[in-house]
């Protein structure tokens, strides 16, 4: 092996070295700076262009100066949700309940989600566009009129950073099931490399740890959890 | 696998995939600073990420090369370049002179593989991952699908249609099919 193969192994495990120090000390600001590097990895992000709802009503947030979430129903039939922090799952089902959309939401801690498949797939397929980070930390998607038809569930798993409840999710999953949701059983998920087919991902440009993503093509589903090796 | 912890494990994993992963490398870029800092990055990131190996769950190289493909694609760089600025390993500075002449004998001898996946370049982003991973990084369908976390059956599928994508373009590369062996 040559040289630089030689200095470039040294200075590696000087880096694991340094690391596995720096995690005994726990620095916060290492630690941040180390989990947006590995959702980079892990994550990604086409622009979604999602269909912003022109004028919105806001139904109803959270707690007024800080709300966990928001949803948002558009005058074209939409609903707007954008999940600051990850917290109160069943608060967000009963807001997603009264504009009209029945869901499941599970929030699991780092690295897990529930087990697949939760149910018979929804009778609309096609990409979902989930935008992660972009506002602050959170999760942001819209679903279209007649996306979750009556008798179907849209089905939330959101696997949290381990950096807190509201700093972007580690992974999320966004599909809808006909009839009946099965209970989440949790089980580790391994996270799907960047620009794979599933999923296509950009590096957001407005700095950050902001990344849109958009799930599955017509032979996936509308659905993120893929699983590798 | 304990790679970000163990720095005789990491060794021993390093040793068996550097000659892979320069390789990988010098089939997608052209200059030989960029593949020092890429195989770098690489495996800085192959640290990062080693909590998303399981071990048994697919070969260790199709999930470097899942890896290895994040830190190649574009955004990365860009990401890679500001982090780099403060970042405590920087492949290019590792290099000294006989280096660079070997860095560039790689990167010429991978020249007939960089013009094939220029040639794919058209093909749909999902399609081209996985003719990329098989024809030019020689993985199986069965790795590819792994280093991309998509199933098998979706790889062939898509295997299958960038391969009649590429049969229909008016000039296409045969270089690919002697690629895939």
């Amino acid at each position: 092996m040559s040289n630089f193969e030689e200095r470039l192994l040294s200075a590696l495990k000087e880096e694991i070295t340094t690391r596995t120090a720096e995690d005994k000390m726990t620095t916060t600001v290492t630690q941040v700076q180390r989990g947006s590097r590995r959702r980079l990895a892990g994550l990604s992000a086409a622009v979604a262009g999602v269909a912003a709802a022109t004028t919105a009503v806001v139904l109803l947030t959270g707690v007024a100066d800080n709300p966990a979430y928001a949803v948002t129903k558009g005058t074209d039939g939409s609903v707007s949700v954008r999940i600051s922090a990850f917290t109160d799952p069943d608060g967000l089902e009963a807001e997603l309940a009264n504009a009209g959309v029945k869901s499941v939401v599970d929030y699991l801690p780092q690295g897990q989600t529930c087990k697949d498949p939760r149910g018979e797939k929804g009778s609309v397929t096609g990409p979902f566009s989930v935008s992660v980070g972009s506002a602050g930390g959170g999760v942001s998607f819209t679903i279209e009129k007649g996306r979750v038809p009556a008798g179907e569930t849209l089905v939330l798993a959101v696997s949290k950073s381990e950096d807190g409840d509201d700093r972007p999710p580690f992974g999320v999953s966004l599909t809808v099931v006909k009839g009946a949701v099965a209970d989440c059983e949790p089980t580790s998920m391994p996270v799907p490399p960047a620009g794979d087919g599933g999923v296509t991902v950009d590096k957001k440009d407005d700095g950050g740890a902001g990344f849109d993503f958009r799930t599955g093509g017509e032979d996936e589903g509308p659905s993120l959890d893929q699983k590798t090796g | 696998m304990r790679l970000n912890e163990d720095p005789a494990a990491f060794e021993a994993f390093y040793r068996r995939h550097v000659d892979a992963v320069l390789k990988f490398v010098a089939r997608r870029v052209s200059d030989p600073h960029l593949a020092a800092d890429l195989t770098a990055d690489i495996f800085l990131a192959a640290l990062d990420s080693a909590h998303t190996y399981v071990p048994g769950r697919g070969s260790e190289i199709a999930w470097l090369y899942g890896v290895a493909r994040n830190v190649v694609s574009a955004q990365h760089r860009k990401a890679a370049r500001e982090a780099r600025a403060t970042g405590r390993v920087a492949g290019r500075r590792l290099m000294d002179d006989d280096d660079l002449v070997r860095m560039e004998e790689r990167i010429d001898a991978e020249r007939r593989m960089r013009s094939a996946l220029e040639a794919m370049a058209g093909l749909p982003e999902g399609e081209r991952a996985v003719l990329e991973l098989v024809a030019i990084d020689q993985l199986t369908v069965t790795e590819a699908a792994k280093a991309l976390g998509i199933r098998q059956v979706t790889a062939r599928v898509r295997l299958h249609r960038a391969r009649k994508a590429l049969e229909n373009v008016a000039s296409p590369a045969p270089v690919y099919v002697e690629g895939q062996a």
